[in-house]
């Protein structure tokens, strides 16, 4: 019964990724082409070159940067929406956050785009009420529009993830914390946040693959400045038909996520001890 | 009382922040004027009709419409089949077999979105909406199978056995008495499944052929030009994203088990 979904799972991915990762290893013959030849350079080349390490610098960045955003922004939420609200309101809430998460990411992304674009919203505003002479161009096309997308866009997970972590909390020990003299500072710093941090962890690495891997908001709000990661790695494959270098960017690529998620992983548990 | 309010507002801005640029969005496909600009001066309809008279976005809302329906009829068969096979019979290799169905969660859209292209590329398959729908039901197969095994989970078998011992056959038995009782998760699942294939870009992006997408019409559109339609057609894309809020109840209940 099972082996029509493995069978899709295994042909259409395992497969496909383990090609992917032979790949790598071969020798790109030009436009498309590849030599069965096993080599390592294309690793060395991707790690080598100073345009690739600046992009992945960047990427790289700008996802650890959104991500710890958005945890870190979504804990006051979270605390307010698992402990401070009755349960109508509260699932009331923890619905609009689930809505937010599905609303079409493109819709997110092309809304900042009318925002902050040269004939957006805030550019007219601005111009209307006097404050510039000329549409801030700066808006858009900038780390900062790619920064701010991100964090609308993972924003909801952060809340969700942190929100059931906390609903888990018995609010008995809250109380037991006050009751003992603690105060709320000292509380969350306590209680709150060590339950929480495997969540917060798991949010953080979830945001940080997604963002850092991310082509289309840097491609429709990052402008020229901002190249990222997969910018390059679809480059290689679609423009230049380097597919052995491409799939070694990819690798490249998805070991990073890899260790960062197993190096915090063991730190939360080993703080967590 | 000061600090509880002050959290109250946070997060009220919390959720300005997230719904403010889309209902921008919605507002403005039914602006009078071109123009994304305040003061409002109208309803109109008017980039809907030019929505759905240019064949560019409705020739895109029928493939889009394809690859979904598509995804969705292959991903519950088969991921009904799974969850059952799974959930039913402890074989050898079932963790295995879970693990295996969830792993393509796992994994950034980039990598499965490149692997197929280059999969595809070097087995000379011609990329289509066929391809596509590939990559989309390896998307969202996991989604799918973790609903519906949450239900199979505290299903009572018992119930089956019942069905065989007043003399039903095994196709009997699941088409009167297993299928009716899993069907609302099962058709929740499908509409989520519906609301991620529809707007899914990103594998698209790397597996679409000559024919487009709905999302992948946006995004060229909104890379070359300025077109107020497009806060229509976005809206259209909205509108489909969110059809899975018909089955959020009907998912709560099933994954807090």
């Amino acid at each position: 019964m099972v082996a029509p979904a493995v069978l899709v799972i295994g042909g259409a991915l395992v497969v496909p990724a383990l090609n992917l990762i032979v790949q790598s290893f071969l020798v790109s013959t030009g436009y498309g082409g590849v030599a069965y030849h096993f080599t390592f350079s294309n690793y060395i080349d991707a790690v080598r070159d100073p345009t690739y390490q600046t992009v992945a610098w960047h990427s790289f960045g700008l996802g650890a940067a959104a991500a710890l955003i958005c945890v870190v922004a979504a804990y006051p939420a979270a605390y307010f929406i698992s402990f401070k609200l009755h349960a109508r309101w509260r699932n009331l809430a923890l619905f609009l956050v689930v809505i937010s998460l599905f609303t079409s990411y493109l819709v997110r992304l092309y809304a900042w785009y009318t925002i902050l674009g040269s004939n957006g919203i805030v550019n007219t505003a601005l111009i209307h009420l006097g404050i510039v002479d000329h549409p801030l161009l700066f808006l858009i096309f900038s780390r900062w529009a790619v920064l701010i997308a991100f964090v609308n866009v993972f924003l909801p997970f952060s809340v969700l993830m942190l929100t059931s972590a906390m609903q888990n909390i018995r609010p008995e020990l809250l109380e037991n914390a006050r009751d003992l003299g603690a105060a709320p500072a000292r509380t969350f710093s306590r209680v709150v946040l060590p339950l929480t941090m495997a969540a917060a962890v798991g949010a953080f690495v979830y945001t940080f693959i997604l963002t850092s891997g991310d082509y289309i908001t840097p491609a429709l709000l990052g402008g020229t400045s901002s190249t990222s990661l997969a910018n390059i790695v679809s480059d290689e494959f679609v423009a230049l038909g380097n597919r052995p270098g491409g799939a070694a960017i990819s690798c490249v690529m998805l070991l990073v996520f890899v260790i960062v998620y197993v190096v915090l992983s063991r730190l939360e548990r080993w703080k967590g001890i | 009382m000061r600090r509880i309010s002050g959290l109250g507002v946070y997060t009220l801005l919390l959720f300005l922040f997230l719904f403010s640029p889309v209902f921008v969005v919605v507002l403005f496909s039914f602006n009078k004027t071109a123009g994304l600009t305040f003061p409002f001066h109208g309803f109109s309809l008017r980039w809907y009709r030019a929505v759905f008279s240019s064949p560019v976005y409705r020739d895109a809302i029928v493939a889009s419409l394809r690859v979904a329906v598509i995804t969705v009829v292959v991903v519950v068969v088969v991921g009904t089949l799974a969850g059952i096979g799974v959930t039913r019979y402890a074989f050898r290799g079932s963790t295995a077999v879970r693990a295996l169905l969830l792993f393509p969660a796992a994994l950034p859209g980039l990598f499965i979105g490149i692997a197929l292209l280059s999969f595809f590329v070097q087995t000379k398959v011609t990329l289509s909406l066929w391809t596509v729908t590939l990559g989309h039901l390896v998307y969202v197969l996991p989604y799918f199978f973790l609903v519906v095994a949450a239900r199979l989970q505290r299903f009572d078998y018992l119930l089956e056995e019942q069905a065989r011992d007043l003399g039903a056959g095994p196709w009997t038995t699941f088409r009167r008495v297993t299928l009716p009782l899993i069907a609302p998760s099962l058709i929740a699942g499908a509409l989520v499944v519906f609301s991620l294939s529809w707007d899914e870009v990103f594998i698209t992006f790397f597996t679409i052929g000559a024919q487009n997408t709905l999302p992948l019409v946006i995004y060229s559109t909104v890379k070359q030009s300025v077109d107020p339609s497009v806060n229509a057609v976005s809206t259209l894309l909205l509108a489909g994203s969110l059809l899975f809020i018909f089955s959020v109840r009907r998912l709560v209940v099933d994954l807090q088990q």
